[in-house]
């Protein structure tokens, strides 16, 4: 009797605790908006009854799935999109794969000058809103067809761009890809940084050559970040719309995200939420391929401890022509757009760049229906509301980056812990499924599921919580990620240790795993930080007047056309991004490769 | 026959004594409404457009009645304010909606929203303006470049925008993100007969269409000719009306607010005011009251405020806005709204959430190259 009871409570471990507790929630928040959205790809919704003879509003129906994969207009309404958007996605990944895998190369085995510079502003790209780069590659490229002043390439060149390269598929994977190349750069440099040099070195000595050791050894090691990066990257080019209906629409080449917007917006749910189902079913085919080409293989890297570093390779005189071309580049994918937004604000009026045409009214100006676009709006930094909700914006973006940092770390703990069984399968693939998920719909399901009390879960209508609790499923993945990777290196041996000492649980997560990898964990708390700060359309449903962030409020003048105010908003907000960034490093010794689990 | 002249007389008078009861009940209701109003709480408005909350402010001023104006989409309104109807949350009063169409079939039909028409509305907006209750129409135009086409408006026809002469030059913002347009272009489908004559009288023989009518034959060739596809009329606008450009393009159902930057950003433009058979449309922005408002008082003398020129006076302040009170006077330069109501096409809603569908579906159809 005894023994069975000790034995009871031998099993209830903390971790088998949390599992428990963990899986009931990331339940009730990730997989009942997934049943809620392919629940709805089987209704009539009151707009969609007159396409649906005899139908009425709530009835279940085949209608949209048919229509969507064997109607007659299927390769137009799906499709095309359909490879469209995989052309974007593969696109993406692999050029994102391309650039931030040589650039980690070069950062971390060669002896490139200025290394430090490069990796902290390799980081940039993805600070900025994606759209930025759309508008700097239309700013700069654009040519006759879509009329207004000529692109800044033509201009100086005489040479007008053909189609091809100013709109359509090739500038949104470029944009894309420059855009999230960094996730690339991070968890590539992360996982070569983790090489033990000694691998190398036998191979050396046991007479391989370079070559070899690079495709034998080097790569295989490697190989979990190429799949990871590819994985994230890939995942966000299936359900990016910004970019796509911008650089896409004068071409008129649309992708899957395009059918969700037009179908919601022609009040046909169904068919929008079908297009959402095949853009999470595609993630989740790449998920489940991730987890079986190297699902056995991620504890390689994680399990070689701090080995000797490897030699490095000499760049020779190439090192600082390289040097020039690498920070040429990425200066260049920071600043292009940068200044194009800033320059934006500092025009009084829009497009015409002159000096005499240079004023700070947009930013400090007195409210006047005469100057400039005539706005009536008080300049950005003397504008309370905007002022607000920057503060709203910064409040939600660390309180989620808080909160997602220790459910990482705790998530974290708890899938390494239980690996092997279930249970943490299940957990580490339900914490990712929120990355596939568009946030448009995420955004109306937790309006629709928080609305109102459900069981012991109140109303959180209205509340800045349910702002909190939506970024904070919506972000979880990455720091979980972080969360697992930095788990992984810390071998049990050192939990076991405190055990013997007799520590207890809680005593363990704070005295020891959490201070080992406390720069891991703070980086996993910074790419929910960056992303809460842009993140509208999962947001616009559950904002209300007193919770305003600063992207909603910016609709008001994007609304109008007045964009300096637009641009001036975004730039306040990069420039907030990249301070906090560099500050954390300092403070913390944060990197942000490890936040992807690098 | 006295007998007749009486009964007459009779008629007459009891019909002013209603109309004058029915006036002073309305008159003695409304004072009530008012005093009631200064009772309850902060009202809470959604609306599509931002200068509500400018309103809100001058009322505040005004009636001492706080507002808090939530701004959002069209179909981002409409959605929120769907699923909190269905999830039984009231804390809405009222709403400042567009795409009516939808907005109708989703939020009045259900009885979550009603129609409430205050006085001044009532004493002086025609009646197919008071129900839904009109805050004020916009309209989407066509509009050419001045420098290119300084004498005369290049339109003859809608059916021009399907010749090689515009191929690859007209700009649209995306009709698959714009519920407007995809209402608007169900009348097209509607007065198909109208497009067909048109057609007919372009180019002197009768339309051979593939599709089912003329309204969507046009959808067809108009994508099949090339457009470039936009998602924001202040881009097309300044596109379309930039100087120095040898071959500008052309503009199709932008709103013609947008012309009010002309003097300000040095704009080459112009709208199209004689294309066979339309030269655009307009559409009604909606105020709607909450059936179940936590402050249905305030929010009825928030409706009264903006159905008067003070309480309209925030969107005044552009062409292309117009308030169904005919006492506004245009802005300079723009016509009154019923010159452009007898030249615009509007949409009939219950044909055009039938039909939506259907025009949605063409336009995406053809749209992917």
């Amino acid at each position: 009797m005894r023994t069975r009871l000790q034995r009871l409570r031998l099993s209830v471990t903390p971790q088998r605790v949390l599992a428990v507790l963990f899986l009931l929630v990331l339940g009730y928040l990730v997989v009942v908006p997934l049943g809620v959205m392919l629940q709805e790809t089987f209704i009539v919704h009151p707009m969609e009854r007159f396409q649906i003879p005899g139908s009425m509003p709530g009835d279940y129906t085949l209608a949209h799935w048919q229509r969507t994969f064997v109607g007659e207009n299927s390769y137009a309404f799906f499709y095309r999109p359909l490879i469209n958007t995989l052309i974007i996605s593969l696109g993406l990944a692999f050029l994102a794969l391309a650039i931030g895998g040589t650039l980690a190369w070069l950062v971390v085995r060669t002896d490139l000058p200025f290394k430090g510079l490069i990796s902290n502003a390799a980081i940039i790209p993805y600070v900025m809103p994606s759209w930025t780069l759309a508008l700097a590659w239309i700013t700069l490229f654009k040519n006759q067809r879509i009329g207004g002043t000529p692109g800044i390439f033509t201009a100086l060149t005489g040479i007008s761009t053909p189609d091809w390269f100013a709109y359509g598929l090739f500038p949104i994977t470029i944009t894309l890809a420059l855009h999230y190349f960094p996730f690339g750069f991070m968890l590539i440099g992360g996982a070569l940084r983790n090489i033990d040099a000694q691998l190398e070195e036998s191979a050396e000595l046991l007479g391989a050559s370079r070559a070899t050791i690079l495709r034998r050894v080097v790569i295989p090691l490697v190989l979990p970040a190429i799949f990871s990066t590819f994985l994230l990257t890939f995942s966000r080019g299936l359900g990016t719309f910004g970019t796509p209906a911008f650089l896409g629409g004068p071409v008129r080449e649309f992708v899957l995200s395009t059918t969700l917007y037009a179908n919601l917006i022609g009040q046909r749910p169904g068919i929008g939420y079908l297009a959402a189902t095949v853009m999470i079913a595609l993630g989740v085919l790449v998920l489940y391929m991730d987890h079986r080409i190297i699902g056995t293989r991620r504890s390689f890297v994680t399990i070689s401890g701090k080995g000797a570093r490897a030699g490095l390779v000499a760049l020779g005189r190439w090192r600082w022509l390289i040097a020039g071309a690498v920070l040429t580049f990425i200066f260049g994918v920071i600043a292009v757009p940068i200044v194009a937004l800033a320059i934006d604000t500092v025009m009084l009026r829009p497009g015409i760049y002159a000096w005499s045409n240079f004023s700070l009214h947009y930013w400090i100006g007195e409210a006047s229906l005469r100057i400039g676009l005539g706005t009536g709006e008080p300049g950005i930094l003397r504008n309370p509301q905007l002022m607000n909700a920057l503060g709203n914006t910064m409040q939600l973006a660390v309180l989620v980056a808080l909160i997602c940092g220790v459910l990482g770390m705790l998530i974290g703990y708890t899938v390494v812990r239980l690996r092997g069984s279930l249970i943490s399968r299940l957990l580490d693939q339900l914490s990712f499924l929120p990355y596939l998920m568009p946030s448009i719909a995420l955004g109306s399901i937790f309006l629709a599921m928080f609305a109102v009390p459900r069981g012991p879960i109140p109303s959180l209508y209205g509340t800045f919580w349910l702002l909190v609790i939506a970024c904070v499923v919506s972000y979880l993945p990455y720091a979980v990620k972080a969360g697992i990777s930095a788990m992984m290196q810390v071998g049990p041996e050192l939990e076991e240790a405190a055990i013997m000492s007799g520590a207890s649980w809680w005593t363990r997560m704070r005295r020891v795993l959490f201070p080992v990898q406390k720069s891991t964990y703070f980086s996993g708390m910074l790419l929910p930080f960056i992303s809460v700060t842009r993140e509208l359309s999962l947001l616009i449903l559950l904002v209300t007047p007193s919770t305003q962030l600063a992207t909603t409020i910016t609709l008001r003048y994007t609304d109008r056309g007045w964009y300096p105010y637009t641009n001036g908003m975004v730039l306040l907000l990069v420039i907030i991004v990249i301070s906090s960034t560099v500050l954390s490093r300092r403070l913390m010794k944060t990197d942000l490769a490890k936040g992807l689990g690098g | 026959m006295p007998s007749r002249r009486t009964f007459v007389a009779a008629l007459l008078a009891l019909l002013l004594a209603l109309v004058s009861a029915n006036a002073f009940a309305q008159a003695e209701d409304w004072a009530a409404v008012e005093a009631a109003a200064q009772q309850e709480g902060k009202l809470m408005v959604y609306s599509t457009t931002s200068r509500t909350a400018t309103a809100a402010q001058n009322f505040q001023a005004l009636t001492g009645i706080e507002v808090e104006v939530v701004r959002l989409g069209e179909q981002d309104l409409i959605q929120r304010a769907y699923q909190e109807s269905r999830a039984g949350v009231n804390s809405v009063d009222m709403i400042v909606v567009e795409d009516w169409v939808a907005a109708r079939e989703l939020l009045a039909a259900t009885g979550y929203f009603v129609n409430y028409v205050p006085p001044t509305a009532q004493a002086l907006f025609a009646p197919r303006h008071q129900d839904p209750l009109v805050l004020g129409f916009i309209n989407r135009i066509f509009g050419f470049n001045t420098d290119k086409h300084p004498d005369h408006d290049p339109f003859v026809s809608v059916w021009d925008l399907t010749t090689p002469e515009y191929r690859g030059r007209v700009m649209i913002r995306d009709v698959g993100i714009t519920g407007e347009h995809q209402n608007a272009l169900t009348e097209w489908v509607r007065r198909a007969d109208e497009l067909e004559a048109a057609y007919e009288r372009r180019f002197g023989e009768p339309l051979v269409m593939t599709e089912a009518n003329a309204g969507l034959e046009w959808i067809k060739r108009f994508l099949q000719n090339d457009p470039i596809i936009m998602t924001s009329d202040t881009r097309i606008a300044e596109a379309v009306g930039a100087a120095g450009q040898s071959d500008p393009p052309y503009g199709m159902f932008y709103v013609y607010s947008k012309h009010r930057d002309i003097p300000l950003q040095d704009l080459r433009l112009r709208d199209s005011r004689q294309i066979d058979p339309t030269i655009g449309y307009y559409y009604p922005i909606v105020l709607q009251l909450s059936a179940s408002a936590p402050n249905p008082n305030a929010a009825k003398v928030f409706m009264e405020y903006l159905t008067t020129l003070e309480g309209f006076a925030p969107w005044a302040d552009s062409p292309g806005v117009y308030t169904p009170n005919p006492n506004q006077v245009p802005f300079e330069g723009d016509m009154p709204f019923w010159w452009w109501e007898d030249r615009l096409w509007y949409y009939d809603l219950d044909f055009a959430a039938q039909t939506r569908g259907i025009v949605l579906d063409t336009w995406l159809k053809y749209a992917q190259r």
